[in-house]
């Protein structure tokens, strides 16, 4: 026995400190979920999006929303704010990282037959939080205001906008006009830093409860 | 190293009774495990930021189209199968289906499997027809994204 197991148990017998830690801590996770690194994806992506929400909000202080001011304000957080240009590349990052980790994480789920009775709902808001985390990354393209982010808008909602039926409708919602200028500017801002983030919280709150509910799937 | 029992309630198709499997506890195991693991994508994306730092091109301007233009690497399959499907289905066009395919159609699915698979196995060998599915999903997803960048 360490020392430092000798001080916790010191302790532990005088003051119970086994009582106070949250029933989380207490609880077992399966040996193959500890031991499996295919079971870490889903966490990479959580880590991902709370590197995401820091990142963001420091961008979100320097960034300015409308079509004169926004390339300005990135090139200013690229070459004059200190460290500016080292958060907005780990904020490019993680965003791509987290895609891809959501993703692989649903091939695991999907190979490993986890959605199953009685994990069906999660499986739902897993692919609403997939849908959620490319909508993020479609509205956060178009920000920069450069080259790229214009064009590839263009053939993004130009795609959205050739579905039968709804796709006008989507068009219109996404661009404000019929084409991509200031409204659309600000409408993509609002979604990628309001909107997006208040929906994706309530829905990752949801996936974990129903994972502490129901426990983390069987073996392979 | 405590081990402990933990219970599994999973009622499988074989045996109703409880199966038993080894479980470590949350703390401080598994959170070992994840601790390690988020020191080192943290480190991965600082490292991968710092060699490739986020571009900025040139500003938007409306009446330049710049060449190549891709969209992002995660609409690419949808932007391939738009190039690649280039037939009409009777009176449909075949633009609608080149959209609604891998967008509705695709999504679809996804939200609707765990209904569609009624397999109550989560035995990779008692899954055959599904692993054969996913398997063909996965290697259409990445032979689109290459379309899409072959014929862009």
């Amino acid at each position: 026995m360490s020392i430092l197991d000798k001080i916790y148990k010191w302790l532990d017998d005088r003051f119970k400190l086994r009582d106070l830690l949250p029933p989380i801590v207490k609880h077992p996770a399966p040996e193959y979920a500890v031991t499996n690194p295919l079971y870490c994806l889903g966490g990479i992506a959580f880590l991902c999006f709370l590197i995401l929400v820091g990142t963001g909000i420091f961008l979100a202080m320097y960034y300015k929303p409308t079509p004169l001011e926004a390339y300005k304000s990135v090139e200013n957080i690229m070459t004059a704010v200190p460290m500016g240009s080292l958060v907005r590349s780990i904020h490019h990052w993680a965003a791509n990282t987290m895609i891809a980790a959501v993703m692989l994480h649903m091939m695991r789920i999907y190979f490993m037959g986890a959605y199953k009775k009685p994990r069906e709902l999660n499986w739902v808001v897993g692919v609403t939080l997939l849908l959620i985390t490319t909508t993020f990354g479609f509205s956060g393209y178009l920000l920069p205001w450069d080259q790229l982010s214009f064009w590839a808008t263009k053939i993004g909602t130009g795609i959205a906008g050739s579905l039968p039926i709804i796709g006008q409708y989507i068009s219109l919602l996404l661009m404000g006009g019929s084409d991509i200028g200031n409204e659309t500017m600000t409408r993509f801002f609002a979604i990628h830093v309001l909107i997006l983030p208040a929906t994706i919280a309530i829905l990752l709150g949801l996936h974990f409860a129903m994972i502490r509910i129901q426990g983390i799937s069987g073996r392979l | 190293m405590s081990l402990i029992e933990i219970e599994k309630h999973e009622v499988e198709e074989e045996h109703h009774e409880q199966v038993r499997v080894r479980g470590l506890p949350f703390f401080p195991h598994f959170l070992l495990r994840e601790i390690v693991v988020m020191c080192f994508v943290a480190g991965s994306l600082i490292l991968l930021a710092s060699l490739y730092p986020a571009g900025l091109q040139t500003p938007a301007d409306p009446f330049t189209t710049p060449e190549p233009i891709f969209p992002e690497w995660y609409f690419l399959y949808v932007y391939g199968f738009l190039k690649f499907w280039t037939w009409n289905l009777g009176p449909i066009e075949a633009k609608i289906i080149g959209v609604t395919l891998p967008m509705v159609v695709w999504y679809g699915l996804l939200f609707l499997l765990p209904f569609i698979d009624r397999n109550p196995s989560s035995d990779i060998r008692k899954r055959k027809v599904a692993v054969a599915l996913g398997v063909i999903a996965l290697l259409g997803i990445l032979y689109f994204t290459y379309f899409g960048i072959v014929h862009h």
